[in-house]
């Protein structure tokens, strides 16, 4: 049986010591290929929440476990790596490395995971299937990204989550700088591509109206609340 | 790792005006250090060489420096001066190739007037045994014929032909003038950045010939001999104030200066010029230590300008870090991406401000000689490799500050920087 994509149990982090807790999660568990609406108005820790399964931040209490792997037990560099091997991350803006073309940076976790670069087989050409399947002409891998409009730096950044398939892509807030059209469209494509690639998603907003295209739904406020 | 370096580059030509007037400033900073070193050094060797190829310098005996600051460089005055007689024993010497005597004391507005003989202008020689050299005109040869040194030649405006009137002494007294026999200028030297510059020189018989209605250091009074009457009298000089010695063999000098130094007929002092050249230069020293202190502080601002625009420069990209971080790389790789691109930038501009002082070098050479400067070596010195490594050594270590802030940073960012 394939391990669980993400699984948190009893989580809790707060930034200083005596300060208050910042998140507290009881349970979560995400099947590989899954889909989870991770819904919280601001403030709720979302960020913070978004650090401790990127391996960025170690958890006060509790553990954070990706593909079976507990990411405690790994030590700073190894999670760097892990990261690199296994998740895609899409934010909410300012995505592209803007001096960079549209392709290299859809290229560039290849560059940085081995594992990444040979599960796309020829990068270049991966980069520029998943360019054609989220909508942006062959012309623009050229450009630099700076260049692009918002919409078009959204699907750059979704491709470059979605290159050499990492096993769990996470998204925050990436569409909120789309009008409502372009959102639906936006969610759609990426999770075609996820699913194709067999990747887990979760999907960090604060728009309740987007949660019905997930097929899980977990409130973090809800978590805050009863910490 | 490939990867990184690659980025670092893309940066780094993102942000090339930034970065590129950071490398003007540490190129520049690098080009005045080792030119001021290099300078240094070349006033150094000048000084050291204001005569060369001299084995020994002698005089009447006092402090070698002494010797040396009038009998090369006609400042201060001679304590006691050598007989005649004593030089041309000395002269005898079977051991001594050649020597030349000099005679001070009269000036010509300003300028040190010399009297000496033809061999002068055959065995003088200076910075890298360059013989003196002609510009115009030829040496002395009737009685009241005079040389004049380049630099005379220019402030006075002398051409060839001018009559010109020698003062007793430094000129400082009115009346002291030997204007009753005026002396004509027969060959102008070519510039040697050395003493000779500054000098007025004559032979021997023509300072005794201006002296011999005077006594005491002031014309008799009522007794005038006038140019046509000199040549009836013994023109043979009586005394000198000190001698160039040139050996056969370099090797015999500690030998030949012994025997001068114990001469029994008067007390006379002999100086390896060089020795004695470079503890002079010693008490000058503190100038080229201020010049190299102004240069190292110029360095610092070089380098304070690198780290203030590579500082600045970080809270633009923080979001760039983040998205560094997020497919995979890790606070080290951040820190390590600044500290090359800020040690790159101080490389750089060290090996381009090498590359601009061998330029100059190069091609101010020929412009060097008036200033009393050696030619600039092209190939550094072991001392400039030296300045190098701690240029880059200071580059390393201030490059370290944005790192180590940008690793802070990233680490407090993490994902999503909090702008």
């Amino acid at each position: 049986m394939t391990p669980a994509a993400i699984r948190i149990d009893d989580l809790a982090f707060r930034w200083r010591r005596s300060g208050p807790l910042c998140v507290r999660l009881q349970h979560l568990t995400l099947a590989a290929g899954c889909s989870l609406f991770l819904h919280g108005p601001s403030g709720a820790g979302k960020t913070t929440l978004l650090n401790l399964i990127g391996g960025v931040l170690l958890p006060e209490r509790g553990s954070v476990e990706l593909l079976g792997q507990p990411l405690g037990k790994l030590s700073a560099a190894g999670r760097d790596a892990f990261r690199a091997d296994h998740l895609g991350f899409v934010f909410q803006q300012f995505n592209l490395i803007p001096y960079l073309s549209v392709r290299d940076n859809v290229l560039l976790p290849c560059r940085f995971s081995r594992r990444r670069a040979e599960r796309a087989g020829d990068p270049a050409a991966e980069a520029a299937r998943l360019l054609a399947a989220l909508d942006l002409e062959p012309a623009l891998a050229a450009v630099p990204a700076a260049e692009l409009s918002v919409g078009q730096q959204q699907r750059v950044a979704a491709a470059r989550a979605l290159i050499g398939r990492p096993e769990i892509i996470i998204a925050d807030e990436p569409t909120s700088a789309l009008d409502a059209s372009r959102q639906e469209a936006f969610i759609d494509l990426l999770l075609a591509e996820a699913r194709a690639a067999g990747s887990a998603v979760v999907f960090v907003s604060h728009d309740q109206r987007l949660a019905g295209h997930f097929e899980l739904t977990l409130e973090l406020a809800e978590a805050e609340a009863a910490a | 790792m490939r990867a990184l370096l690659r980025l670092a580059l893309a940066s780094a030509w993102n942000r090339r005006l930034s970065l590129g007037l950071t490398l003007v400033a540490v190129l520049m900073a690098t080009t005045l250090l080792l030119s001021v070193d290099r300078v240094r050094q070349a006033a150094r060797d000048g000084f050291a060489q204001s005569v060369s190829a001299t084995d020994l310098v002698v005089g009447a005996r006092t402090s070698p420096v002494q010797l040396v600051l009038y009998a090369i460089f006609h400042l201060g005055e001679a304590t006691n001066t050598v007989s005649w007689q004593s030089y041309q024993t000395i002269a005898a010497n079977p051991a001594i190739a050649w020597s030349v005597p000099l005679a001070l004391g009269d000036s010509h507005r300003g300028y040190a007037v010399l009297g000496t003989t033809t061999d002068y202008f055959a065995h003088y020689r200076y910075a890298d045994k360059r013989p003196l050299r002609f510009a115009e005109g030829q040496a002395f040869a009737q009685l009241f014929d005079a040389v004049i040194g380049a630099e005379v030649a220019e402030r006075l405006g002398y051409k060839l032909g001018q009559p010109i009137a020698l003062s007793h002494g430094d000129g400082g007294l009115p009346g002291l003038d030997h204007d009753d026999k005026p002396f004509t200028v027969v060959g102008i030297l070519a510039p040697t950045g050395t003493p000779v510059d500054r000098t007025v020189h004559v032979g021997l018989p023509a300072l005794q010939a201006i002296h011999l209605d005077w006594v005491g250091g002031a014309p008799i009074p009522g007794l005038t001999i006038t140019p046509e009457q000199v040549s009836k009298f013994d023109l043979a000089p009586k005394t000198i104030t000190a001698f160039l010695v040139g050996l056969h063999q370099r090797a015999t000098v500690f030998r030949v200066q012994r025997d001068i130094n114990a001469f029994r007929d008067e007390p006379l002092l002999a100086v390896l010029p060089g020795v004695t050249l470079d503890q002079l230069w010693q008490t000058v020293g503190v100038v080229e230590r201020a010049l190299q202190a102004v240069s190292w502080l110029v360095l610092a601002v070089g380098l304070a300008g690198l780290v203030a625009v590579m500082l600045a420069g970080l809270n633009e990209r923080r979001r760039e870090m983040a998205i560094l971080r997020s497919v995979g790389a890790g606070p080290r790789h951040i820190l390590f991406l600044l500290a090359l691109e800020s040690f790159a930038v101080s490389l750089l501009g060290a090996l381009l401000g090498l590359a601009l002082v061998t330029l100059l070098a190069a091609t101010a050479a020929d412009h060097l000689a008036p200033f009393g400067l050696a030619v600039l070596p092209l190939a550094p010195s072991t001392a400039e490799m030296q300045l190098l490594v701690a240029v880059l050594v200071c580059g390393l270590l201030v490059s370290l500050l944005p790192a180590w802030r940008a690793y802070r940073l990233s680490l407090a960012d993490g994902l999503i920087p909090r702008l």
